[in-house]
């Protein structure tokens, strides 16, 4: 006779840097009403792993008490935020919530949190999901009074999923055996604009568009590690020892799709595009990662990190069109701007996991210390920032266009608003300071 | 100028790079001049991008990568450049080595074809080293035609067993500069205003020494439209003019790659033919395939058999470019009697045999080709027709269909002594009733070289013997 072991599904592991334990105690410590904030780290299949913990910035008009209730749309916009700040590997996994309301109260608010973070964040994405994707994302309900810690997750693919209990441990040096793969990527994207509508929103989306295809070019494109093609089931750390840092770098060959789905020759009302290159990296956890995850979180880096720059500098172009409606500016048949470099943060001083910020030309590192700060509670020096990965965008008089004459050449660079102000129309804009324009005219 | 290779065909190895190659441009004008510059500038960067260290070659079915321009570099490090180009095989995972074991003994009593292929795939990195400028995103408000296509690069290669990677690599990557000028030639030429036409590579193999040589054509634009064009290559490689080489029908079907519609080619080439003394073996010429009882869920079984031999015959014309129409169903076939008042309406869609009258009139009325009826009035007699076969075989070179007691065959070729007088006959026999096997079909001889008792001795037999236009 057989003996059925019916046992339910069990609940996720999540292993938690004890730097997050500080974090959430101090902020107990506050007694500031409801704290609310973003758990941020990478999940696998069998466990997933906590890195670090920032809380949803302060709104400037609401200094005093925050109010019992979390501002919903406001947590959203700083996930928005945040998530274009982590390289590959790491994610916003779950929120937080520091409160000593009701229980069950907090866990519908938590709930109705987590899955609008985890809905904005993935209706960004231009690529695909894949299979072995984990869709569990956390919420962490800690009472300040009573310091105890609620810790549940829920399914955001399923609208109707129940609260799961999972495990929260912390331990010390969660990250710090993780590896790196990262590469230097070549982007050379051409577009056409439609006929009579060339401004900035048309830009947007037919640069996703294009996105889109290279991101599913990438997807279907070979990539070498250290110079190898490896199996997608092969481990990257196997065969080395444990805990020892690994870092590799990644090659991907790409080729166009065959099949030519759209018509040779279209009308157009212009063209746009993107040339130059980007850095792109990806964390892996050490719990034996295989080079298929590293592919895809890569893969995926690559494209977000383009994707956010092309973002940011629209999201400028169209503020400063809001700005200047009134002045009479004439049209230019060719500009060309600069899209942000990339800099890197560690999350703490002597692990290898960094999170990234984007510095346009006019900024200073100032700037990127000061959003680090906003948006993932960072307290970094400029020394401690990472500039040497890529050098910032410099325009040049020709970029291949074969017309005949050139009047003046100097670049347009737009000044950064900060994030927040960029979302919020509350916020006081910085206006676009344009030096000169780059003219190309027609003889 | 077309790229060569004068060497014995069934030798050595050939590497076939195929790729898309993106083709975008923003064209300013309608001013043609301008136009056909920026088409040039648009190639020109293509050229660089093929000649870059970014352009990368992978092996299909293998685990080897080539940089062809970063000296000849390559992944796994095992392969070096000085290595035997024929190595390359070792590293590629066929289906053959998966059941090795079960298939090797039986195949190989049958000839192989000699030439092996070498598939590649053109690509690009992506990735390149550092130190990077970050992007500049350029606008650029014109009114004016965006052009965004992908050239479908395909080049060859034959090289010989001493050829080195180096220098099958170094030859490669002439063969696609070349295409690419080719190309654009193409593109130049047949440009109207903004309405452009892919240029299409095709390979064609013409009779030794000259070996395969690439064509770039027009797509879309029809057979009948390029006929100067074929003239000249005609003239220039030093053809006769009564044989379509150069038609997109005819060309060279690389081996081991299906056909997609799955009906078997030239059966007959893995037969060892007859040594008769003094004798000499007359084949059909060019491509046919094999039609066949029960294809295409058609059960004809029992009645079908003249019908299948006339399409193993319309599908010859098919494949040497002579024709566009698709091989004609029985019912087509019926129709078309019945069109030429053969026949009466009710005839469509029966079960009634046909014979080579029939045959004749319905290669007339669906591909305009004529045909010779031989009439033989005993069976025994056909022993005396080697002269006239033989004949047949060398000027026409078309499939001849037999028919004659209750049944009808198609001959592929005639082996015969002018001395002695023996005869042997390779005769496609349309009963059979089973799958795409070729195996059993030239084992169990239903493609095969039947002697003179084949045929029913007292029966007559009619012969129709479809004549091939002289056209290129």
């Amino acid at each position: 006779m057989f003996l059925l072991l019916l046992s339910g599904s069990m609940g996720r592991s999540y292993i938690v840097e004890d730097a997050v334990e500080g974090y959430l105690s101090k902020l107990c410590e506050l007694q500031a009403g409801s704290i609310t904030g973003l758990l941020i780290g990478q999940s696998s299949t069998q466990r997933d792993f906590v890195v670090t913990a920032t809380r949803t910035p302060q709104k400037e008009e609401s200094a005093a008490a925050a109010g019992n209730s979390p501002d919903k749309e406001w947590v959203i916009e700083h996930a928005r935020q945040v998530s274009r700040m982590l390289p590959g590997g790491l994610s916003v996994l779950g929120v937080f919530i520091i409160t000593d309301a009701d229980s069950k109260d907090t866990l519908t608010t938590v709930r109705q949190l987590v899955f609008a973070v985890e809905n904005l964040i993935s209706s960004e994405h231009l690529w695909n999901p894949a299979d072995d994707d984990v869709t569990d994302c956390v919420t962490l309900h800690v009472n300040p009074k009573t310091r105890k810690t609620f810790c549940r997750t829920f399914d955001v693919k399923d609208p109707k999923s129940m609260a799961k209990p999972a495990d929260w441990k912390y331990q010390s040096g969660v990250c710090s055996s993780w590896s790196m793969v990262s590469c230097c990527i070549n982007v050379n994207m051409l577009v056409p604009l439609p006929d009579n509508r060339t401004g900035t929103e048309n830009m947007d989306t037919s640069l996703k568009e294009e996105l889109k295809v290279w991101a599913h070019q990438l997807e279907s494109g070979v990539c070498l590690i250290d110079g190898k093609k490896l199996a997608e089931d092969t481990e990257l750390t196997g065969g080395q020892k444990r805990n020892v840092r690994q870092t590799y770098t990644a090659q991907i060959l790409i080729t166009p799709d065959d099949q030519r789905l759209t018509d040779v020759v279209q009308r157009c009302g212009g063209s746009v595009s993107v040339r130059g290159a980007i850095h792109s990296r990806a964390y892996l956890h050490s719990n034996k990662p295989k080079v298929k995850l590293a592919e895809k979180l890569l893969k995926r880096d690559v494209v977000s990190t383009v994707a956010t720059r092309v973002q940011m500098l629209l999201e400028e172009l169209l503020t400063s069109e809001e700005e200047s409606k009134g002045s009479s500016r004439v049209k230019q048949q060719t500009e060309q701007f600069c899209l942000p470099r990339r800099i890197f943060c560690p999350v703490k001083a002597s692990g290898p996991v960094c999170v990234c910020d984007y510095e346009f030309s006019d900024e200073g590192l100032s700037e990127v210390t000061d959003r680090l700060k906003e948006m993932l509670d960072i307290d970094a020096g400029e020394e401690d920032l990472d500039t040497r990965q890529e050098t910032p965008a410099e325009i040049t008089e020709r970029d291949g266009a074969a017309v005949p004459a050139v009047e003046t050449v100097e670049a347009l660079e737009p000044k950064r608003n900060n994030y927040i102000g960029v979302a919020m129309a509350s916020a006081v804009a910085l206006l676009a300071t344009a030096a000169s324009m780059l003219y190309l005219s027609d003889v | 100028m077309v790229v060569t290779v004068s060497q014995s065909f069934d030798t050595g190895t050939i590497l076939r790079v195929r790729g898309p190659l993106e083709f975008k441009c923003q064209l300013d004008r309608t001013d043609a001049l301008l136009i056909h510059k920026c088409i040039s500038t648009t190639f020109e960067m293509l050229h660089s991008q093929v000649k870059s260290e970014s352009c990368v070659l992978t092996i299909c079915d293998s685990p080897v990568i080539i940089w062809p321009n970063r000296g000849v570099y390559a992944t796994p490090e095992e392969i070096s450049p000085n290595m035997l180009c024929e190595d390359i095989h070792q590293w590629i995972q066929t289906d053959e080595q998966e059941s090795a074991g079960k298939r090797s003994a039986k195949k190989k009593s049958k000839k192989s074809s000699a030439v092996s292929v070498i598939n590649l795939r053109l690509m690009m990195e992506a990735t390149k080293t550092g130190p990077l400028s970050a992007p500049i995103l350029s606008k650029t408000v014109q009114k004016s035609h965006f052009l965004s296509t992908t050239l479908p690069i395909d080049c060859v290669v034959h090289t010989t067993c001493n050829d080195t990677i180096k220098d099958a690599f170094e030859r490669l990557l002439e063969a696609l500069t070349h295409q690419l000028c080719e190309m654009e030639k193409v593109i130049l030429q047949h440009m109207k205003g903004t309405t452009l036409l892919i240029p299409e590579p095709l390979h064609f193999l013409l009779p030794e020494p000259k070996g395969l040589v690439t064509m770039v054509y027009p797509a879309g634009v029809p057979d009948s439209q390029l006929e100067a064009q074929r003239k000249e290559l005609h003239q220039q490689f030093d053809l006769p003019n009564d044989w379509p080489y150069f038609r997109r029908a005819a060309a060279y079907h690389f081996p081991n790659e299906p056909y997609k519609d799955g009906y078997l080619r030239n059966p007959h080439l893995v037969l060892t033919h007859p040594s008769l003394d003094n004798g000499k073996v007359y084949l059909v010429q060019g491509i046919y395939s094999y039609r066949h009882y029960m294809q295409d869920h058609m059960d004809d079984n029992g009645w079908g058999c003249a019908y299948r031999s006339l399409q193993t015959i319309c599908s010859w014309f098919q494949q040497q470019g002579y024709v566009e129409r698709a091989v004609p169903t029985h019912k087509e076939i019926q129709q078309a009697l019945v069109d030429v008042g053969d026949k009466q309406a009710s005839f469509v869609g029966s079960r009634q045999w046909i014979g080579s009258i029939e045959v004749q009139a319905v290669l007339n009325q669906l591909l305009g080709v004529t045909s010779k009826i031989m009439f033989v009035s005993q069976g025994s007699d056909l022993a005396s027709k080697g002269r006239e076969l033989a004949n047949h075989f060398l000027t026409e070179g078309t499939p001849i269909m037999i028919g004659g007691g209750v049944l009808a065959h198609t001959i592929l070729g005639v082996a015969w002594s002018e001395t002695t007088g023996q005869i042997r006959y390779l005769i496609l026999d349309p009963h059979y009733t089973g799958a795409e096997d070729l195996q059993v079909i030239t084992d169990k001889g239903w493609c095969g070289w039947k002697g003179p008792d084949f045929w029913d001795q007292t029966a007559y037999y009619n012969l129709c013997l479809p004549q091939r236009p002289k056209v290129i």
